[in-house]
């Protein structure tokens, strides 16, 4: 069942620093089937997180093709873009960035207030979430109550409350030990396995381990797959 | 969603206490300030409001001419409101009236009260509501009174019946209580506690059936069908219709603007309190931006810790607009705590308020349109106060703040300054406004008012009086207590009887001054201090020096350069020979110069007797002396007193009013101001706290970091003293034109406000400054 995700045709990403123009990303080329898992490697300023970005429709390509499940979202408008990655993608940060002010359950009800979901629906769903992963007693606490494999954790339960086709990881696990890490990167992998599409990027040889796909960026362009 | 959003204020509001509490705080000052102008407008603009016929009736002033020159006066000739009722068809009611104060005595009970002579018409005017009694039979008895509920209940005891109780007036006359209405409320501009039939108080004066003498108010009540410019226009013509050689002319003014809109300037309306109902109206709203811009400067300024937040609901799938839904519920949320709390002060402080405004105001939270206002400044404030944080916080691009790029300010921080200078601004000239309107009070009440108004007393007599005043005069200089005692027909510092008409020798065209008449007895100079500074003053016995006047020195001057000692005086009743010039005085305007006075020795006229007390006599045995005295002589009056200096500072209570409102409306825009700025000082500190550790461990001084932080504010204080010393300068003096005798505008009082508005500053952002510069650096440093 190889359905093709998303890919990227010469997709490039330029920005205007004072007079110059820089070239963030490069004629990049990339095809992603879902199911797959794929690991973006490469050096600091490599282009790595505006790949992500892009992909994740947070940011834009400046040139070239970006197709979404068959949809040509380097042609759509922000509002269907944004519903677009509304409905099929999942963000993980690696500072986690959960919303201090909200509790664990809140923080995994998030993105479903900002589908309009009815109240008794949102809260079956962030209470199957909670029990997949193990924080039913948790949900209370607030971030700064959490370790931060904990917070890591809620954070990609709010990232796949969503039912997401696909999760962006930046250095999911840059922040954590490596007792954490490789706790988060099993739950990937599991998680991959159930069907999500990831694609993660990190520094680690280990982590990129996981992937089935591991992609090298170099200065924007992708140098070896 | 929206709980969600209350539950993320509440959180937030109770995490960053500090921060919360200035913005309520703020916020709940300005809505009180506000709260209680508006209630003091509510008041001033509910004047004369509650009358069924409010659109139908009119005071009747009339325009005369002096030295070229139209003046307004409320008094009117005797016959005109008859005349209006004959000859204009379209005037329903017309009524004279005159305020007196007479004694009441019932018994043993006496008390003083002020009240009208009226014509019948006066009941339908004002739609009287009659409790005992009726409107047919109040005036059909020509010896009738009508009394107020209260009056009567002071005069008979409460639940006690009224009608047909006969009360002597003025320890002679008897009136027959036909009628109790209604006391009036409070709002009204012509209180009265009881009212008589005209004709009783014009009984054998045939001058007041005359046209050419102006001594009674005129109140009309127009047909409901009447056309106001028609009847206006009828009204204007009427006096030069019925007496020759005139000038002068009566119009209409409107019940509806006796209280707000009654000064007159060359014959027109040219304001009058409504000024002051404006300017506190705009004050109002000057105080709630101020208390918005301390809340849009400190969200915005808090900009860093809520971009994050941003960035990821915006990856959660947030739009734009639910961020702006989002930030505005919760500045509203802040607001209506802000109101709840202001609820709480402005309960505490209305009482307060009430003594300086000398009103009875009352929160009434039960009076929907008050619960009403009070919610719109609510929510207008936290839409508005909310509105440009939400635009401004919901622009953040997640991808750059979730990055932990800095938020590119630009925009915000040069609005955040401008706000700060215009709150600056608004307190400075604060500052300066009052700091001016004090000196000008100071000024007039310092200024030589051309008698002693201290230790003299001031006490209203009757007829019966008068021939018993030169034995009362000896016993009350025999106690010890008394310098001197005098009689006089108008009280020191009000306008009196005035009129015009006068010729003299080597006058021409005098018979447009305008003279105010002073009947006195000999003793009147050196009682009230008046300097007599050319001739004599009076003969003791008036009787052999009636003919005898003094001048003030304004009329002798308009006498020309030669001597006026022996110049003869005319006005159709005989020749007055002028013996004497006294300094002029100040009465009537205290802030003006006021008009030419003529003093003749003839006591029986008078209504006042003065007493001053001497020099180092307490007050309480002065007193208690002279109330012995008069006590004896005078058994049938209360013993009734004001003091003239007491007086004297309540001619000064409009000012007074708009100083001390000033004062309070300078403190609170201050302190609202420097919340604002306490709250960015520590943000601004907090924001640099890496940039002060590296300077401090490259060597730094505390001190340097101090002006450092303290610098830029500094700057925007600068900027405001310069752009606020033009416009105080210009509200200053266009306040100060209304003023006659008037303040110079000294430029140290800008130099003082300034310096204020620095060291409040300096004050307010140094404590921040100090805790920032002498923070150890380790700890600003080891974050990354």
């Amino acid at each position: 069942m190889n359905t093709k995700l998303l890919s990227l045709n010469e997709a490039t990403r330029t920005v205007n620093s004072g007079s110059n123009k820089v070239t963030l990303l490069d004629d990049i080329n990339l095809q992603v089937n879902e199911g797959e898992f794929i690991s973006l490697m490469g050096p600091s300023g490599s282009g790595k997180s505006t790949l992500l970005n892009c992909i994740g429709m947070l940011d834009s390509f400046t040139g070239g093709g970006y197709t979404f499940l068959g949809e040509p979202v380097h042609s759509m408008k922000e509002k269907n873009r944004s519903k677009l990655y509304k409905e099929y993608i999942g963000f993980v940060f690696q500072a986690y960035h959960l919303i201090d002010e909200l509790t664990v359950w809140e923080n995994i009800e998030t993105p479903l207030l900002y589908k309009s979901i009815k109240s008794s629906e949102r809260k079956a769903l962030v209470a199957d979430m909670l029990d997949r992963f193990n924080i039913v007693g948790k949900k209370d606490l607030f971030p700064q109550q959490l370790s931060g494999g904990q917070q890591q954790l809620v954070g990609i339960a709010r990232a796949l409350i969503g039912k997401p086709k696909l999760i962006l990881a930046d250095e999911p696990t840059g922040n954590l030990n490596s007792k954490q890490s490789t706790e988060i990167m099993e739950l990937f992998s599991q998680l991959n396995k159930d069907g999500v599409t990831i694609i993660q990027a990190t520094h680690s040889e280990q982590n990129a381990a996981y992937g089935s796909r591991i992609i090298n960026l170099l200065d924007g362009k992708i140098v070896e797959e | 969603m929206i709980i969600n959003y209350i539950k993320i204020a509440l959180r937030s509001l109770l995490k960053n206490k500090g921060y919360s509490f200035l913005n309520i705080f703020g916020l709940a000052i300005g809505i009180t300030c506000a709260s209680l102008i508006f209630l003091w407008v509510e008041d001033e603009v509910s004047f004369n409001t509650n009358f069924p016929n409010q659109d139908q009736v009119f005071y009747v002033p009339t325009n005369q001419n002096y030295e070229g020159e139209w003046r307004t006066f409320y008094s009117t000739p005797g016959p005109l409101a008859q005349d209006m009722l004959d000859d204009i068809p379209g005037i329903e009611k017309a009524t004279r009236s005159n305020l007196q104060e007479i004694l009441f005595a019932f018994g043993d009970n006496s008390i003083t009260r002020r009240g009208r002579y009226v014509d019948e018409d006066f009941l339908d005017i004002f739609s009287l509501k009659f409790i005992e009694g009726n409107r047919e039979n109040a005036f059909a008895n020509p010896e009738a009174i009508v009394l107020t509920q209260e009056t009567s209940e002071q005069l008979f005891g409460k639940g006690e019946n009224a009608i047909g109780k006969v009360v002597k007036v003025s320890n002679k006359d008897n009136y027959l209580v036909t009628g109790v209405v209604e006391d009036l409320p409070k709002n009204v501009t012509f209180p009265f506690d009881w009212i008589a039939p005209f004709e009783r108080y014009a009984e054998g004066e045939e001058w007041m059936t005359f046209y050419g003498n102006n001594f009674s108010d005129t109140f009309v009540k127009l047909a409901s069908e009447a056309n106001f410019e028609t009847v206006d226009a009828q009204v204007r013509a009427l006096i030069r219709k019925k007496e020759e050689n005139t000038t002068d002319y009566a119009f209409l003014h409107s019940i509806k603007d006796w209280h707000l809109r009654s000064k007159f300037e060359g014959g027109e309306i040219v304001g009058g309190r409504i000024t002051y109902v404006r300017l506190f109206t705009i004050i109002a709203f000057i105080i709630l931006l101020i208390a918005c811009i301390n809340f849009m400067n400190l969200s915005t300024a808090r900009s860093e810790k809520r971009a994050n937040e941003v960035g990821v609901r915006k990856a959660m799938g947030s739009s734009r607009g639910r961020l702006i839904t989002q930030f505005i519920s919760e500045s509203l949320i802040l607001a209506f705590i802000a109101a709840l709390v202001s609820a709480l002060f402005l309960a505490v402080l209305l009482p307060q308020f009430n003594l300086i405004i000398e009103k009875d105001l009352t929160l009434g939270l039960g009076n929907p349109i008050h619960v009403l206002v009070l919610l719109t400044i609510t929510i207008i404030c936290g839409v508005f106060a909310g509105l440009y944080p939400a635009f401004y916080l919901s622009s953040f691009k997640p991808v750059q703040v979730l990055k932990g790029l800095k938020v590119t300010e630009g925009s915000a921080s040069f609005i955040r300054k401008g706000l700060v200078v215009g709150q600056f601004t608004v307190s400075i000239v604060f500052i300066i406004f009052t700091i001016l309107v004090y000196q000008q009070i100071q000024h007039a009440k310092n200024r030589d008012l051309g008698y002693d108004k201290d230790q003299l007393l001031s006490m209203r007599i009757d007829e019966d009086f008068i021939p018993k005043f030169d034995v009362i005069q000896q016993e009350l200089i025999r106690t010890g207590s008394v310098q001197n005692a005098t009689l006089c027909n108008s009280q020191l510092l009000s306008g009196g009887n005035n009129g015009s008409g006068f010729t003299w020798k080597g006058g021409t065209n005098t018979e447009d001054v305008l003279i105010s008449f002073r009947n006195v007895t000999e003793s009147f100079f050196e009682t009230t201090g008046m300097e007599i500074i050319e001739g004599r003053g009076f003969n003791k016995n008036y009787e052999i020096d009636s003919t005898s006047v003094l001048i003030s020195q304004s009329l002798a001057k308009m006498m020309g350069e030669e001597n006026p000692i022996g110049n003869i005086i005319n006005r159709g009743d005989g020749p007055l020979e002028v013996v004497g010039v006294v300094k002029d005085y100040v009465y009537g305007d205290m802030f003006d110069s006021s008009d030419p006075v003529l003093f003749m020795n003839y006591p029986p006229y008078a209504r006042y007797m003065f007493i001053k007390t001497k020099d180092g006599v307490p007050v309480d045995r002065a007193l208690s002396d002279i109330e012995a005295v008069l006590k004896t002589h005078n058994p049938a009056y209360p013993f009734e007193y004001t003091f003239v200096d007491e007086a004297f500072d309540a001619k000064f209570k409009n000012e007074q009013l708009v100083g001390e409102l000033s004062q309070i409306f300078a403190i609170l825009a201050i302190l609202i101001s420097c919340l604002g700025l306490f709250g960015l000082a520590a943000y601004t500190a907090e924001q640099r706290s890496k940039e002060i550790g590296v300077r401090k461990v490259l060597g730094a001084s505390v001190s340097g970091i101090v002006k450092l932080l303290s610098k830029d504010f500094l700057k925007l204080v600068g900027i405001s003293i310069l752009i606020s010393v033009p416009i105080a300068w210009y509200a200053t003096y266009s306040w100060l034109q209304d003023y006659a005798y008037r303040i110079e505008i000294n430029w140290i009082v800008f130099l003082v406000a300034g310096v204020l508005a620095v060291i409040i500053a300096l004050a307010t952002v140094s404590f921040q400054a100090i805790k920032a510069a002498i923070a150890n650096p380790i700890k600003s440093l080891r974050t990354e």
